[in-house]
């Protein structure tokens, strides 16, 4: 099974042109260009495509897509635990 | 107010009949419909329209622009970009706070809302994109194109109807004269070929069921006709007052002499028969650009090819004009793109102007005999044309008329 972050790292190529080689753990969505109305929007099709919703407070275009890709994983597995 | 000369010194066009000016006005002037069945369309009560050929919005507006810009606003970005260029101007080094944007548009991004609404029904709420607003509202493509060009005068969208293009332009030679601007980039953008959208025009009956030859379907002034053929595209002019024009070394194309506005006050949808209201556009535009009726040489009418907009309007020029001017449609080539539909007219106007050239309707195999306007058919016409009239008619009873003259 892919990591979160593979799977992250395609959404952002599939669904919103961003370059591939572009992409590193560490680098944000602020350098790719996407500001907050792209991030809401990515959580839109994160919590389509991926079934997790992520509250929009608490993603930021400063974020790193490692750090998504974290809070995406934290998201699923405490769904998952609750009752 | 000020009587200052406003000239047009950049165009872009893209339409049906090609996506840049140069292959939009040959295949315009060849008088080819461009109408075809249309897959998109499939199933519907009218399934034929006039889009863009060959449009990507990748390669002729950028990367992302299919997430961020609903067609209307594409269509428009590339027109806008071709009519910078030709105009010779740098946005990088003008004063943007005296350069506007004044776009007309009739029905905003449909085609997103449309999808979207379907999401929202299939998958529920959430799965709604976020992006959604900033596509749909029809006022964001003048916003595009002031964040494109760094122009941060007046920027605003005009919508009556499919004389939005025309009310556009004739606001924006105001905001010239009244030394607001110094530059506008002004026009019309539409994209309205949607499932919804070509639906609700056919239960109206305004369009045409020549369902079985798309490409004789809109035959404006035939006696015929049964109805329009929706199009899609964008017309942009850059127009500057004539002195700051000249003082540049522009070229300058064609004169906004005259602008008259009205409305019918009549009907929803039917124009007024008595056509009251047209015809005073039409001496008002005149008056205004300071020519009488025997000045005009031609005339680019709105004829949709339905059957009581093209008998009104044709009363109304024989009426206001006689029967001298050298008469076209465009839309017999390139459909009925509504609020993109005066620009991209005023575009051809200023281009017949410039080529001394009446591109011909397409499909006037029997001119209407109740219709008694020197309609140019099958061949384009050659002619000075010092004085031409542009005018345009909205759902809504809304008038322009725009008189465009040789520099």
């Amino acid at each position: 099974m892919a990591s979160m972050y593979d799977t992250l790292v395609n959404l952002l190529v599939d669904r919103f042109e961003v370059d591939r080689a572009e992409i590193r753990p560490g680098i944000t969505f602020e350098d790719l260009e996407m500001d907050s109305l792209f991030v809401v929007e990515l959580l839109v099709v994160v919590q389509t495509e991926l079934k997790v919703k992520i509250d929009e407070d608490s993603a930021s275009p400063r974020d790193t897509i490692e750090r998504a890709a974290e809070m995406i994983e934290a998201q699923i597995a405490a769904a998952s635990s609750a009752p | 107010m000020s009587t200052a000369s406003v000239a047009v010194t950049g165009l872009g066009l893209v339409s049906a009949a090609g996506v840049g000016v140069d292959d939009s006005w040959r295949t315009i002037c060849a008088g080819v419909s461009m109408a075809r069945r249309d897959p998109a369309l499939a199933g519907l009560p009218v399934d034929i329209s006039c889009t863009v050929p060959g449009f990507s919005p990748a390669t002729h507006v950028g990367r992302r622009s299919s997430l961020i810009h609903d067609r209307f606003v594409q269509l428009t970005i590339a027109a806008a970009r071709e009519a910078v260029t030709s105009a010779g101007l740098d946005p990088r080094t003008w004063d943007g706070a005296r350069v506007g944007v004044v776009i007309g548009c009739g029905l905003g991004g449909v085609s997103t809302w449309e999808r979207q609404h379907r999401r929202m029904l299939e998958s529920g709420p959430e799965s709604v994109s976020a992006l959604l607003i900033p596509m749909l509202v029809p006022n964001m493509v003048a916003g595009h194109l002031g964040m494109e060009f760094h122009a941060t005068g007046p920027n605003f969208v005009t919508a009556t109807a499919c004389a939005s293009g025309a009310t556009a332009i004739g606001t924006a030679r105001q905001l010239l004269r009244d030394d607001v601007c110094d530059i506008v980039l002004t026009g019309g953008g539409e994209a309205g070929v949607s499932p919804l959208i070509v639906t609700g025009f056919a239960q109206m009956g305004a369009l045409s069921k020549r369902l079985d030859e798309p490409a004789t379907a809109s035959r404006p002034f035939d006696v015929d006709r049964d109805g329009f053929v929706i199009g899609e595209g964008s017309g942009i002019l850059v127009m500057e007052r004539e002195t700051d024009a000249r003082a540049r070394g522009a070229q300058v194309l064609a004169l906004v002499a005259g602008y008259g506005a009205t409305a019918d006050a009549h009907h929803m949808t039917a124009p007024d028969p008595a056509g009251v209201s047209v015809r005073h556009a039409l001496r008002t535009a005149l008056a205004d650009a300071g020519v009488g009726p025997g000045d005009v040489g031609h005339v680019n009418a709105h004829g949709t090819s339905t059957p009581l907009n093209d008998a009104a309007e044709a009363a109304a020029l024989q009426d206001v004009l006689g029967p001298g001017p050298a008469v076209t449609s465009v839309k017999g080539v390139v459909g009925h793109s509504l609020g993109a539909a005066g620009a991209i007219e005023a575009v051809c106007t200023v281009l017949a102007i410039r080529d001394g050239l009446v591109p011909p309707t397409a499909n006037v195999t029997v001119q209407d005999p109740e219709i008694e306007l020197d309609v140019v058919a099958e061949e384009p016409r050659h002619q000075r044309i010092d004085v031409a009239v542009s005018d345009s008619f909205g759902f809504g009873g809304q008038n322009a008329v725009l008189v465009l003259t040789a520099p």
